[in-house]
């Protein structure tokens, strides 16, 4: 029959097709960068959704990595190469971030970090990323990371469970002695609620009720009433989008105009977040009784200095982000990467090369640091130490490093409170034995 | 230039094609619209996930399933593709029962919402919203690398040739007999059920095959990207899908390949080459997209519905004319009149206190008569009388409230009206039903009942199997075509034929069943007095050859012509019964009938 | 005990705003024979005319009266520039969905693409707060409730007493015996789509008021709830809606009481696919 050949044609063809463009690619997979010195670009890519419900995310980490880099290359850059980023889109789903990735590595053939990789992607994008040897520093607290052994995977953030244990440590510090639990029905915020109600009865809280929202609906209303009349003396909560908001609008409408204090986790320090739950229940009333965990960002000192400086000499040049810009310099996020990417530029240095394969080990002796070594806390201080010969330990604004086999490193958590006027506010830290006491 | 995006593309182009392929032959092919699509290639994927993954303590124990075999390639593709066939039956509920074609597809657009929902919230079964991660590729083993080059090439290759296969698979439904039964139905489906197509039966399997080519296209997705959630199956993806569809050529397969192409493939990478710009807000760009996929539907359903590449008319060679064209009767089923003991012929059919009620409206009010074989028996009445009424009563494209029906000897009122034609019982109807899309000879050929190559095991079994039987159907429909005068029109679309031309194709079509005894609705309605007295001359002839038919006509000069008995209804009774001569004697039939 | 009365005043004000939106979809698919999936679409674009408008310093009320007038003029040119046409070719209903859907796509994503992806909300006060035997609501959303009683009395008088609403009645009935009694159908269906065009108007502003923050998605589950109280009570039933309205408005948040909050839509969800299988003409429909 007609038809039989032309398929068979047609299969042929594309299989020729092909077996062509495999062939002029040169065929193994293509890991990132060289070896050896050289003058050019390097690249850093941001691989993040930057459209979608968590279009946030892609900006905030940008505008690290332009900070970063920019200082970077003022000190003379690594090796002889200046540094770069690029934004990769990842649309926010694992199904279209697959191909994102891989246009990344078909176009950029100075890549030499990657950052960002949120829950939302980090799933399908970090194999991949992993198999091309390049080496990552991602943003997502998902367990699945605790245990699973990817040699080119970097997390500078704790898992979900230790964000659940902050919560309900803060809870202890502020004397509370009943919570309700109120979290969306996604990814990241359905695996707070198992920890965090085993911490609860180890903490000797008791749980008064705990509401899934469904983050589609547009009213709470029913659940709202449920929380006031379990009587709790604070709600911990993350239900992101437009589900908070409306919650605590409906909790005060019903609570005859009283908020009930509120524990939130890190991804509630966003300047869109307190945009929007300001706007749904007034910017002062929502400031007077919130808290959140966040990862312990240094707010003063040298380190703080230099990332401050490098950041907002980046205001208004990176693409994307909007809002209060100094937000940023407390953004989860952003401050963790920005000690990625400066941990990496000096391992490259160190080691004499820019492939992961070679420089990733000194990621490691330079978080965690050797014995003796020179404590610095930015990248033009560490550099010239390692000119000089010293053996280095970097401390950023993220705080002390400390990386367990899996290459992650969990941070220690401080409390964060909002200002009317929706700055940031540190008003307590959190211990490591703090957590591992309700672990 | 790597060589791993080409791969993306083409595995996605293969997956989505695959996915368009299932839907194409669901939707284009049957008309069976599925709004529910996407949770059949949801359902694969799973499947496909939870086959191959270990259990779910493993890996840190940090996702919590069913299942969890570690199966190997390749009963997780296989699962795959069962699971989204199997799935396919509890929908049955929705498309098979008489249920307007857009509230099923509500329903099932619902559905797809709703399933959604729950896997989402409930988290111990597939793992909520995070969905499942860390799928193992066919093949997965310490030692062999699943992300080397030439692996990644073979796995595409892979894709590519399952494609094919399903497009080699769909294309032989479509092209046997079988996939002309479907097209019948996607026409106009109380015509096919009347032609003896069960409806309930076609339409699951459409959906089971449809169902189990997207389980398919899940499997091989999951198993590429690694991981899967409920993210990655809104209802939105199923529009993409019909987008793709009608884009690309509902009804022609390789449309649909191209639809998936343009589509979900070219639209969506083409965006990822839009530099991006400081001024623009982040959202506009995927909000945009989603409004130009608005835009291309509504623009592509208006401007060429039947899409880039358009179902293609399928020419049927006619035999050279037998016979020199012998215009004699036409071979009736059955023998020569049967009488009963007393001389007159046997009852064929038997209508006995028949009745119809439209909300508290009796359109028929207890009709009882008999039609004896042989007899071109006559149904007249005023306008409103219940004729048409009765009519599809006697043929079960109608329910009646109360009352038998009787066709020789059995009771027949519970059968549907497909399993009535089967049986020999076969109508016509009033108003224009040919089958538009089809040819005529395709529209003669639908009507065959008994073809082997008219069911799914026929079809996928090949020309080979049912060629013998195909060819016989063609050359009794050549006959007829030569009888009536349309040999020359055999291989237009039966929509572009004047009225008159329809009205003999509806009658050709109907003799193609092969009936013992027919309903015609009006034949001659609106058809030149030539036409209608040869119409009429071959339904004489036919009844004189042992077939038996009941008319309902509007003109009196053909009932006085041909028909004999004649019954006579008015307001939902019957009033009289007789021929014409002594009908016309009656008084209250003709005040009862005053137009005549 | 508490909870549950609380929870059915709440289902009451859902309720209400599904009976305003209800009641204008059924009539649409009544007199058009269209199932005006783009209905939701064209409520969200409401809310965020309002929004626009209360943005510029005015009052939210006066924002409804502008997000009415929109949606009437916006609800006729989409019946009469991409329906009509449609319904003249002889496009079979199941494609009429399809391209309601695609309609749904160009508006929906068009008010994205201007408002952008993240939550707004109304600046209004909300009134003192009425609480008794259990209730607990607000004045405005008092307001809502009450608006719905108006326009359901609005309705009914409009079907039974105007010429125009008899029109209707028999335009749905049988559009060609309708224009046999002299009934001009063309502008019978202008005038419906106009009035349901303003009934989408206010359910959007409404539902966006009781709804406290929304986007451009947040009506994608409404329709649903739509579907369901339209389905429940027969499809084309202006008074089947209005029951149906107030059934699922109950159903959905009572049940939040009994069963795991994220599931509330289900029960929305099994209704309406219940009555699709079972009884699609609906409980005030006429069996099939």
């Amino acid at each position: 029959m007609k038809f039989t050949t032309l398929t068979a044609a047609a299969g042929a063809v594309v299989l020729a097709a092909g077996l062509a463009a495999c062939g002029s690619s040169g065929g193994s997979a293509s890991s990132g960068g060289s070896s050896g010195t050289g003058s050019g670009k390097l690249t850093i890519a941001d691989v993040a959704p930057f459209s979608g419900a968590d279009a946030a995310l892609g900006p905030t980490y940008l505008a690290s990595c332009y900070g970063a880099t920019v200082t970077i290359n003022k000190a003379g850059g690594v090796l002889g190469h200046t540094l770069t980023c690029k934004s990769v889109d990842t649309r926010g789903e694992p199904a279209d971030a697959v191909p994102a990735v891989n246009q990344m590595f078909a176009s950029t053939p100075s890549l030499a970090l990657v950052i960002g990789c949120t829950s939302d992607e980090a799933a399908s994008v970090v194999p991949i990323i992993n198999s091309h040897k390049m080496a990552m520093f991602c943003m997502t607290g998902q367990s699945e990371f605790d245990h699973v052994h990817f040699p080119y995977f970097y997390r500078l953030v704790p898992p979900d469970l230790e964000e659940s244990y902050a919560m309900v440590a803060i809870a202890q510090e502020l004397h509370y002695k009943r919570i309700a639990l109120a979290f969306g029905n996604d990814i990241g915020s359905q695996t707070f609620i198992q920890p965090a109600m085993a911490a609860l009865k180890k903490a000797g809280i008791t749980l008064t009720t705990n509401q899934t929202l469904d983050l589609s609906a547009t009213t709470f209303r029913t659940e709202a009433e449920a929380i006031i009349q379990s009587h709790p003396d604070a709600i911990m909560t993350e239900a992101l989008g437009s589900a908070d908001p409306t919650l605590f609008s409906e909790i005060k409408q019903l609570n005859h105009g009283k908020m009930i204090p509120i524990i939130g986790t890190s991804a509630a320090i966003s300047p869109a977040f307190f945009k929007s739950a300001a706007a749904a229940v007034g910017s002062s009333t929502f400031a007077s009784d919130f808290h959140a965990d966040n990862l312990v960002v240094e707010s003063t000192g040298p380190a703080f200095g230099a990332f401050k400086t490098a950041l907002l000499s980046q205001q208004g040049k990176v693409p994307g982000a909007t809002g209060d810009f100094t937000t940023y310099l407390s953004a989860p996020g952003g401050v963790h990467l920005y000690d990625g990417i400066n941990l990496a530029a000096l391992a490259m240095i160190m080691s004499k090369s820019t492939s992961p394969s070679v420089y990733g080990p000194d990621i490691i002796k330079i978080g965690d640091g050797v014995p003796g070594a020179t404590v610095c806390y930015s990248f033009a201080s560490c550099a010239s130490a390692l000119k000089a010969g010293k053996s280095i330990r970097y401390e950023g604004p993220g705080g002390p490093t400390s990386f367990d086999s899996y290459h992650d490193s969990t941070g220690i958590f401080q409390i964060d409170t909002y200002s009317p006027s929706g700055t940031v506010n540190v008003v307590g830290n959190l211990t490591a034995a703090q957590l591992r006491v309700l672990s | 230039m790597n060589s791993y995006y080409t791969l993306n593309l083409i595995i996605y182009a293969a997956v989505d094609a695959m996915a368009c392929l299932g839907l194409s032959q669901q939707f284009g092919v049957a008309g069976v619209t599925n709004f529910g699509f996407i949770i059949f290639q949801a359902a694969g994927g799973y499947a496909a996930a939870i086959l191959a993954l270990p259990g779910d303590h493993a890996n840190g124990g940090f996702q919590s399933y069913i299942g969890g075999w570690n199966l190997p390639f390749p009963l997780p593709w296989i699962g795959a593709a069962v699971v989204g066939g199997v799935l396919a039956l509890p929908f049955t509920f929705l498309v098979g029962r008489r249920l307007r074609g857009d509230f099923a597809a509500v329903g099932l657009l619902v559905t797809a919402v709703l399933l959604n929902l729950l896997v989402t919230n409930y988290r111990p079964v597939l793992n909520g919203d995070a969905g499942l991660s860390l799928i193992p590729a066919p093949f997965a083993a310490p030692g062999f690398s699943t992300t080397s080059s030439g692996y990644q090439w073979a796995f595409a290759a892979g894709a590519v040739v399952l494609t094919g296969a399903v497009l080699w698979l769909v294309r032989r439904i479509t092209f046997a007999p079988y996939g002309r039964s479907l097209r019948a139905m996607r026409e106009n489906d109380t015509v096919a059920d009347s032609l003896g197509k069960n409806l309930l039966s076609l339409r699951t399997a459409m959906l089971v095959t449809g169902g189990a080519i997207a389980g398919l296209s899940g499997g091989i997705l999951v198993s590429y990207i690694s991981t899967w959630s409920p993210a990655a199956w809104g209802y939105a993806e199923t529009v993409v899908l019909f987008a793709a569809v009608i884009i690309g050529g509902a009804g022609n397969h390789l449309g649909a390949v191209l639809g998936a192409i343009l589509v979900p493939v070219g639209f969506e990478e083409i965006t990822r080459f839009i530099p991006t710009s400081n001024n623009l807000p982040p959202n506009l760009v995927p909000s945009l997209e989603w409004v130009a996929i608005g835009l291309l539907i509504v623009i592509f359903l208006w401007v060429r519905p039947q899409g880039i590449l358009p179902e293609r008319k399928r020419f049927i060679r006619l035999p050279p004319s037998a016979d020199g064209g012998a215009r004699g009767p036409a071979r009736s089923p059955g023998t020569a009149a049967v009488t009963a003991g007393h001389g007159q012929p046997a009852v064929v059919l038997e209508a006995r206190d028949v009745v119809r009620e439209f909300g508290g409206v009796r359109a028929v009010d207890g009709v009882s008569f008999s039609v004896r074989k042989g007899t071109l028996t006559g149904l007249i009445g005023p306008n409103g009388a219940g004729k048409s009424t009765l009519l599809a009563m006697l043929a079960g494209t109608l329910a009646t409230t109360s009352g038998h029906v009787i066709y020789e000897g059995r009771d027949i009122t519970g059968q549907p009206a497909f399993r009535r034609a089967r049986g020999g019982l076969v109508r016509t109807f009033q108003l224009a039903s040919e089958f538009k899309r089809l040819t005529v000879m395709e529209n003669l050929l639908a009507a065959v009942t008994g073809n082997r190559g008219d069911s799914l095991r026929g079809a996928v079994l090949g020309r080979r199997y049912w060629r013998a039987d195909e060819e016989a159907a063609i050359r009794r429909a050549a006959a007829l075509l030569e009888r009536f005068g349309l040999a020359e029109l055999g291989n237009a679309y039966a929509g572009e034929l004047s009225g008159g031309q329809r009205r003999l194709v509806e009658i050709m079509r109907a003799l193609m069943a092969e009936p013992s005894m027919l309903l015609l609705d009006e034949p001659m309605a609106g058809v030149h007095p030539n036409l209608a007295r040869r119409i009429g001359a071959e339904l004489v002839a036919l009844c004189a050859g042992g077939m038996t038919i009941l008319m309902v006509e509007h003109e009196l000069a053909i009932m006085d012509e041909f028909c004999d008995p004649v019954v006579v209804m008015a307001e939902g009774r019957v009033l009289a019964e007789g021929t014409m001569a002594q009908l016309r004697g009656r008084s209250e039939v003709v005040e009862a009938y005053l137009v005549g | 005990m508490s909870l549950f009365v609380a929870s059915l005043g709440f289902g009451l004000v859902t309720a209400a705003v599904l009976a305003i939106a209800s009641v204008g979809f059924t009539l649409q698919f009544a007199v058009t024979d269209v199932l005006n999936l783009a209905y939701a679409a064209i409520m969200i674009f409401g809310a965020f005319i309002a929004y626009a408008v209360n943005q510029a310093g005015q009052s939210v009320w006066l924002g409804l009266v502008v997000a009415v007038a929109a949606c009437a003029l916006i609800s006729v040119l989409l019946n009469v520039g991409v329906y009509a046409p449609f319904q003249r070719r002889g496009t079979a209903p199941i494609t009429m969905v399809i391209v309601s859907l695609g309609m749904t796509l160009i508006i929906e994503f068009g008010v994205q693409a201007v408002s952008g992806g993240t939550a707004v909300s109304y600046t209004m006060g909300n009134g003192p707060t009425l609480q008794a035997g259990g209730l607990n609501l607000t004045g405005v959303q008092v307001v809502i409730m009450v608006l719905a009683v108006l326009v359901m009395a609005a309705v009914h008088g409009l079907l039974r007493y105007t010429k125009l609403g008899k029109a209707m009645r028999a335009t749905a009935a049988n559009r060609s015996l309708a224009r046999n009694c002299g009934i001009r159908a063309s502008r019978v269906i202008t005038a419906t789509w106009a009035i349901t065009g303003a009934l989408c108007g206010l359910a959007g502003v409404v539902f966006a008021i009781d709804a406290g923050s929304f986007d451009a998605t947040s009506t994608d589950i409404f329709l649903i709830l739509i579907l369901a109280a339209v389905f429940l009570g027969g499809p084309g039933q202006a008074y089947g809606a209005m029951l149906g309205a107030l059934v699922i408005g109950l159903a959905t948040e009572v049940s939040a009481v009994f069963i795991p909050a994220d599931y509330k839509y289900v029960v929305a969800f099994v209704v309406l696919l219940v009555m699709l299988g079972v009884r699609p003409t609906g409980l005030l429909g006429a069996p099939a």
